[in-house]
């Protein structure tokens, strides 16, 4: 290799700055931000793909895109506080600066949309695994036309916490009459909740579909995917019409520092998305 | 291009060289044999002993600051580099830099890397013998170099040289500091006719152009939970190691508060924590699964990516590792070259 042909990116790791223009609680662990790029432009993501948030002087941590990417120069973050990144996050208010570095990874691009066009689409997420598919669920509801069918399953732990209850709300409403439905679950409901009680497996029996004619995309904590896959196998759903978003500890997210492997995949580059077929056999999968 | 040189030659190069260049070379300290910075090319120890650090540390130092910040937002992506002579660099370290060139110029080029790497003139060394005991070099075909030099020195008889120009930067060198004649290709010729007939008997391992999908098809061998039942989880191996390049980052304040830095550091994938995720999923969570994902990214999933084996062969982990765990071993156990029954 001649290395002088090689490009250096002086840029890998410098952050760009960026403003919270909105924040939002959900829960007193989970909060919303919405953030504004001080420079012109978009962001550039596809949906799926996530960005490393900076604190100076803290670190940085991925975190998914949440919002899909026609949005301008804003785009939405959704944070769980678990650790000294996502912790320092939560005391930040409107008007404060964050840094930036991304869009990274690999989501959903004009290739896996084109396969999608048509089919019917059917959402399977667990607790804050609707963070990053909201990038693509609000993508597709605006345009269910080109879509057979658009299901939505949603499983969490309690009512409290539902991510985005006005806008699942919302989809409800909309569900009336039109080709877009959405499904809850809750595994501990409280007295008032009139939907349906139990392990999110237990809504894909309620839903009519032709498995060769749906994509599937799921994302949820790791033991999920191993019950929603089991399903699905038993619904004869092809491999390749499986899609999911993985999550690994990831420093660097362009494929240099090596924590996000799973055996010679970097799911920084390749990942987070993945079509289940080219992954079923990584032995490090879950 | 092929020229010959003298020992004395090459000492006054270097020392001309000193004035425009850092010049790292072998130097002994005590006892110890290690890579390190030289003030004179008396410094230089001619040997051929084994180091416990390679020379990656030049080009991707243990700790390195990657951005300078001030509280106000001001950040800088820094870089320190400064123009370097490696000298002596033998095969098998020569082979280390060619793999991290790749790793860190795909896809993303690394800046800190690269800039470094940049300003680099190599100057290997050839050997023709191994240095301990350790090492197996001529099991990976590492005891040869092919590319990662721009110049290469074959040492003859009576303290003279053979140089190869391999690159321009090479030539920079070899024209402003080296005193030369023409070398003759016979020469080189006889003296890897030499080289050949010294490791002819050290045969490299069985099937190694097959060893990714040998591999593959093993990843419940005995041998990995025999050999990970003893590993400390010390991470010694991956930091001697010239081709492991895992890092971990950190952010720190100054005490004032006002000026902080964001850092690298070599990190180690034998480490338990080096893939717990916040959930407190840990995603290799026995030193087997580590053992087996280090030594795989030597000879499989790494080797298909750079198409020759990833471990050198240098031995340096074998000679870190207190519970005497070796890639040979294992390598040796996976393609059944040790005939020994593991089950
Ligand atoms: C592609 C991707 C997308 C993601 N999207 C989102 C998102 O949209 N929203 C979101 O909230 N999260 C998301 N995450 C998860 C998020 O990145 C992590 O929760 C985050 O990195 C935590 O960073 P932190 O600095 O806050 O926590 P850290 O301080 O790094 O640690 C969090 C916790 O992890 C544990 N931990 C950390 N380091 C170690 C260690 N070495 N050993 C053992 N335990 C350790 C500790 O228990 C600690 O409390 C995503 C992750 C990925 C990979
Ligand atoms: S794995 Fe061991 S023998 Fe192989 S290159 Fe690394 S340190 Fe050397
Ligand atoms: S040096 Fe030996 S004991 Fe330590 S992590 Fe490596 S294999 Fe395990
Ligand atoms: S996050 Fe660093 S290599 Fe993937």
């Amino acid at each position: 290799m001649e290395l002088a042909l090689v490009q250096s990116n002086a840029k890998l790791y410098l952050p760009e700055p960026a403003r919270i223009v909105k924040v939002r609680n959900f829960t007193e662990h989970e909060k919303f931000f919405q953030i504004e790029l001080l420079r012109k432009g978009s962001l550039g993501h596809d949906p799926g793909q996530f960005v490393e948030v900076s604190i100076l002087g803290i670190g940085e941590a991925p975190i998914s895109i949440a919002s899909p990417p026609d949005s301008g120069n804003r785009f939405d973050l959704c944070a769980r506080a678990v650790g000294d990144v996502t912790k320092k996050l939560f005391t930040f208010k409107k008007n404060d600066l964050i840094y930036i570095r991304g869009p990274f990874g690999h989501g959903f691009d004009d290739k896996i949309f084109q396969r999608m066009r048509g089919k019917h689409l059917l959402f399977i997420a667990g607790g804050i695994g609707y963070f990053p598919l909201r990038s693509l669920i609000n993508q597709v509801i605006p345009n269910a036309k080109n879509y057979k069918k658009i299901s939505i399953l949603y499983g969490c732990k309690t009512s409290q916490d539902r991510m985005f209850p006005d806008e699942l709300k919302k989809i409800h409403h909309l569900s009336v009459g039109s080709n877009v439905e959405l499904l809850e679950t809750l595994d501990h409901p409280e007295a008032d909740w009139t939907g349906n009680v139990g392990v999110i497996t237990t809504l894909i029996p309620k839903i009519d579909f032709d498995p060769a004619e749906t994509i599937a995309i799921i994302v949820g904590p790791p033991i999920m995917y191993k019950f929603v896959l089991t399903s699905l196998m038993d619904k004869h759903m092809p491999k390749e019409n499986i899609y999911m978003s993985l999550e690994r500890r990831m420093k660097c997210g362009v494929g240099k520092c090596g924590h996000c492997q799973m055996e010679g995949v970097y799911v920084c580059q390749k990942g987070p998305v993945f079509n289940y077929a080219d992954v079923e056999h990584n032995e490090e999968l879950f | 291009m092929l020229l010959k040189t003298t020992k004395t030659a090459l000492l006054k190069g270097i020392d001309q060289v000193l004035s425009t260049y850092q010049v790292a070379a072998l130097t002994k300290q005590d006892s110890r044999v290690l890579y390190n910075y030289v003030k004179t090319s008396h410094d230089i120890f001619w040997g051929c002993r084994p180091t416990v650090l390679p020379p990656k540390k030049f080009f991707f130092p243990p700790h390195e600051t990657l951005l300078d910040y001030t509280a106000d937002g001001q950040i800088i992506a820094k870089i320190e580099s400064k123009p370097l002579v490696l000298f002596g660099i033998h095969p098998c370290d020569l082979r280390g830099i060619q793999i991290l060139d790749e790793a860190f110029a795909d896809l993303h080029g690394d800046p800190n890397y690269l800039e470094r790497r940049e300003k680099a003139i190599i100057i290997g060394l050839d050997c023709h013998q191994t240095c301990d005991q350790d090492s197996f070099c001529y099991k990976v075909g590492a005891h040869y170099a092919k590319t990662g030099y721009d110049i290469m020195l074959y040492p003859l008889k009576d303290d003279q040289y053979l140089v190869e120009v391999a690159t321009d930067r090479g030539n920079v060198f070899a024209e402003q500091f080296l005193r030369a004649i023409k070398g003759e290709e016979k020469e080189l010729e006889e003296y890897q006719q030499a080289k050949a007939k010294a490791f002819e008997s050290l045969k490299p391992f069985k099937d190694l152009e097959k060893f990714p999908e040998l591999f593959q098809e093993n990843t419940h061998h005995p041998v990995w939970e025999h050999e990970g039942a003893r590993c400390l989880s010390c991470g010694s191996c991956v930091m001697v190691c010239p081709t492991c390049y895992c890092f971990n980052v950190t952010d720190d304040w100054e005490l004032n508060m006002r000026a902080g830095k964001r850092q690298r550091h070599w990190d180690a994938c034998m480490l338990h924590d080096f893939t717990t995720v916040a959930t407190g999923e840990n995603f290799r969570p026995t030193a087997t699964a580590r053992l087996h994902h280090r030594i795989n990214r030597k000879f499989n999933y790494l080797m298909k990516k750079h198409g020759q084996s990833v471990c050198v062969g240098c031995g340096r982990c074998v000679r870190a590792c207190l519970a005497d765990i070796s890639p040979k071993t294992i390598a040796e156990a996976i393609n059944g070259e040790d005939e020994k029954e593991w089950n």
